[in-house]
């Protein structure tokens, strides 16, 4: 298994160099400089591309990058002046794991819950209402939400904050509840279908015969089974949700990454871009691969190779 | 119902009971209207506190009331003495003197000297800042060579003697006086730039403030910070707010109910439309002119023949109407242009607003526009014309201009044919500095309350003359303001006066709206200065009654 993650994190070291790569070049096809300001000179200009190395050769500009990214220097943002991509990053990627922590917490276990009452009450009021709301969720878009929650609970019931970040735990309240919405959703559905699978199952069949309660057969035996596929879930629905919502945190004003990533773009904010798409790829292959570990420690069926 | 149910939706319930009780109890600092707190909202994160660097508005803000400079600008829009005891002027325009008055302190209690003026404006122009509002500074003498790399920075004309500053100017300028209460000029201490280093500004405890108050717990990246009174500074006794709150609120929507609720005393209400429509009878509202102009360029080149002709362009002028458009593209929040120079930049001698005064006349006009229109196409020797207008995709007024233009230039002058070419706001600088367009939308925004800001475009060989016309008049009368007239201010209404006259009289721009804005303001709230260029909000006097 050592083995097996060894060569994975080889692999995720290649795969960021070539997501590197392609994310710098293509940056150099979109039109402009990140000096924003109409009103420079053209001398002007040509100075600061100077001070900033934009007028080398781009192959150059592309190997010094590499040289810095290499040594941990992943430049200075251009549109907050001084401010270095590590520690823009880094101060504002942690806002964002933690209401993409908190939402996938309160999603996944909602949806547990839901799934497995939809599961045993199978085809009867409870399921389809549970069916209903679940497709709901699943199609509106967590934006929409999210201002309906401002609107209701916000401004109609006044009961939570709805701006800001890190003056109170309230505060996060309704972002997290905007954004665990679409999670729940999906983990219902999936774990009705898995609950239903295993339910119809011999173990349970024979855990049945052998006279245990209803509740015992749930909760020892089909419970257990239908939580290896919502695991193969969680992975990719985390690294979604740790590196932030754009809509929800611009909605209620939170400073996280997501909206950084998208601000930096049309200000040409190479540094921020270059960052942000690097700690993104990372985190994304270092979820799949705990999935991958998790599942094979979970289910002795899998073998990592 | 199970059991599991049953204690799902006692929690619920115990859950409501709790977060509402404890709410209406006002454990979660809800907040009381404190009379010597103010709280106000800003739409974006701030960026910096780098004096030199920044060029964000909102940033600006804060730097501006954090800090101060040798002038700041009054109510009625003109420069007092701050940190100055006096200014001198030359009488050829060329020299001015300031003595600084005495015992001045940063926030640090650190002393404030004349050394810290000449270092700020010399960190500006260095290249090695790489400031992208060097060009502020253009006019001071080397200023412009010094940021091209071709001079030593300590050959400045800023200069300290004792207590007193000497700035030397290359040539007059009739704006000088406000570049003295700019935000980008003023005071930083060397050493404290030097030890701080690369952190320099980047947090409220990696800064030194000058000004009225002093920023408290920004950590450079989060969305509530404070403005506390600085009782360093040397007018401390008039500055009865000690206490500004600041939250960034992004959706627009949010701030306003943030505002009916109390929770902050000033918000804007023209971001859409249907936000202004919503508030626009609130008894609140106050007008709030931003001083940028929406204007279309015409490209004279020769590129497009039909736009190199002055009888065509003064078709498409007179068959602009610029009060339906504003109101189709904006919901009438803006004005009708009608000039360059804004409405809300700049006052002339007699306190007359600036636009008002210079207006030439622009006029929407369909049947003159028809027989202009043909006389156009007959000098041409062509039945019909093609022109495409380029335009800001990533904005919602770029596209709903264009539109307007397209139907209502089309309905007006028959045989005209009108394309759109919306790109991204980036492509559409370069396009316009590579002369790559037919007619494009342009906006400009004054930098200070002088018509300098605006009539600098235009002149010969200006880098801003995208449409690269050539028009000997107006450039005359803006060189006359700019040197026989700098100190003279009412000759310098006239020669700018003269000057629309002139771009009036070839067509060779396009004026279409004033931007505007509306906001609300808590009318307990008194005392703050809103400027159109410089410092946005001056909250120095502001105070809750």
């Amino acid at each position: 298994m050592w083995k097996y993650i060894f060569k994975r994190l080889v692999l995720l070291v290649f795969t960021l160099f070539l997501v590197t790569t392609a994310t710098f070049f293509l940056m150099q096809i979109m039109p402009g400089t990140p000096f924003n300001n109409p009103k420079l000179t053209p001398e002007a200009l040509a100075q600061l591309k100077t001070t900033y190395g934009l007028d080398l050769p781009v192959w150059q500009q592309y190997l010094n990058y590499l040289v810095g990214a290499a040594h941990g220097d992943f430049g200075t943002s251009f549109q907050y002046q001084n401010q270095s991509v590590s520690m823009l990053i880094g101060q504002r990627l942690p806002v964002s794991a933690q209401l993409g922590a908190q939402a996938l917490v309160v999603g996944v276990i909602a949806g547990l819950f839901m799934g497995a009452a939809s599961a045993r009450n199978k085809n009867n009021k409870i399921d389809g209402t549970l069916g209903i709301i679940s497709t709901l969720g699943i199609s509106i878009p967590s934006f929409i939400l999210g201002i309906v929650l401002v609107y209701l609970f916000g401004f109609k019931w006044p009961l939570f904050p709805v701006s800001g970040w890190g003056d109170s735990f309230s505060q996060t309240i309704l972002p997290t509840l905007a954004l665990a919405v679409s999670p729940a959703a999906v983990t219902t559905r999936f774990v009705r279908s898995e609950m239903i699978e295993s339910l119809s199952s011999d173990y349970v069949q024979l855990a049945k015969a052998k006279g245990l309660s209803a509740k015992e057969v749930v909760n020892q035996h089909a419970y257990r089974n239908s939580m290896i596929p919502v695991l193969t879930l969680i992975g990719p629905m985390a690294a979604g949700l740790l590196t932030g919502s754009t809509l929800i945190e611009q909605i209620f004003s939170i400073p996280g990454i997501g909206q950084q990533f998208v601000l930096s773009i049309p200000s040409k904010d190479f540094p921020v871009i270059m960052g942000t798409t690097i700690v993104y790829s990372a985190m994304l292959m270092v979820m799949i691969l705990i999935t991958d570990i998790l599942t094979a420690i979970v289910d002795p069926r899998v073998r990592l190779q | 119902m199970e059991k599991w149910q049953k204690v799902t939706i006692g929690a619920v319930a115990a859950a409501v009971v709790v977060v509402g009780g404890t709410r209406a109890a006002g454990l979660w600092g809800a907040k009381s209207a404190n009379s010597d707190t103010l709280s106000f909202q800003l739409p974006t994160p701030i960026q910096t506190l780098d004096i030199s660097k920044n060029t964000d508005t909102y940033s600006g803000t804060i730097i501006g009331n954090s800090g101060s400079n040798l002038m700041r600008v009054d109510a009625k829009g003109k420069p007092k003495l701050e940190l100055a005891k006096s200014v001198k002027v030359s009488d050829d325009g060329l020299t001015y003197t300031v003595v600084l008055k005495s015992g001045l302190k940063y926030s640090d209690g650190s002393s404030l000297t004349a050394k810290d003026f000449v270092y700020s404006w010399q960190r500006i122009v260095n290249p090695k800042t790489a400031s992208q509002y060097a060009y502020l500074a253009s006019g001071v003498k080397n200023a412009d060579k010094i940021a091209a790399g071709k001079a030593n920075v300590d050959t400045l004309g800023v200069t300290s003697k004792g207590n007193t500053i000497t700035f030397e100017l290359e040539r007059p300028m009739p704006q000088f006086e406000y570049l003295l209460t700019f935000g980008n000029f003023m005071p930083q201490k060397e050493s404290y730039v030097e030890k701080e280093g690369k952190k320099y500004a980047t947090t409220a405890a990696t800064a030194l403030y000058s000004g009225p108050y002093k920023v408290e717990g920004w950590s450079g990246t989060n969305n509530k910070f404070k403005l506390v009174k600085n009782d360093n500074y040397w007018d401390a006794k008039n500055v009865k707010t000690k206490q500004i709150d600041i939250q960034i609120v992004q959706k627009p929507d949010t701030a306003v109910q943030l505002y009916k609720q109390g929770k902050i005393d000033r918000v804007s209400i023209a971001n859409t439309p249907e936000l202004y429509n919503a508030n626009k009878n609130n008894k609140d509202v106050v007008k709030a002119p931003e001083a940028t102009t929406a204007y279309i360029e015409y490209n004279q080149t020769g590129k497009n023949k039909f736009l190199a002709n002055a009888k065509i362009r003064e078709a498409l002028n007179l068959a602009t109407n610029r009060k339906e458009l504003t109101q189709q593209v904006t919901a009438g929040i803006s004005t009708p242009a009608t000039g360059l120079a804004p409405e809300g930049l700049a006052k002339t001698s007699s306190d007359e607003d600036l636009a008002k005064y210079v207006a030439p006349g622009y006029k929407f006009d369909a049947a003159a526009a028809k027989k202009a229109f043909q006389e156009g196409l007959k000098e041409l020797g062509e039945t019909q014309a093609t022109v495409t207008i380029t335009s800001d995709a990533d904005s919602p007024a770029g596209k709903t201009t264009v539109d307007y233009l397209q139907g209502s230039w089309e309905k007006t002058l028959p045989g005209l044919k009108v394309n759109q070419k919306l790109v991204p706001f980036q492509q559409r600088l370069k396009d316009s500095q590579t002369q790559n367009f037919d007619i494009v939308v342009s906006l400009w925004g004054g930098d200070y309350p002088e018509g300098s800001t605006f009539y600098d475009l235009f002149k010969d060989g200006a880098s801003y003359n995208n449409g690269q016309f050539k028009n000997a008049a107006y450039t005359a009368a803006v060189n006359k303001a700019e040197t026989t007239d700098a100190l003279k201010d009412s000759a310098r209404d006239t020669d700018y006066k003269a000057a629309e006259a002139a771009l009036l009289k070839d067509n060779n721009i396009n004026p279409l709206y004033f931007r505007s804005g509306y906001s609300l303001q808590n009318p307990d709230v008194t005392g703050i200065i809103v400027n159109t260029t410089g410092v946005q909000y001056d909250w120095k006097s502001a105070v809750r009654k």
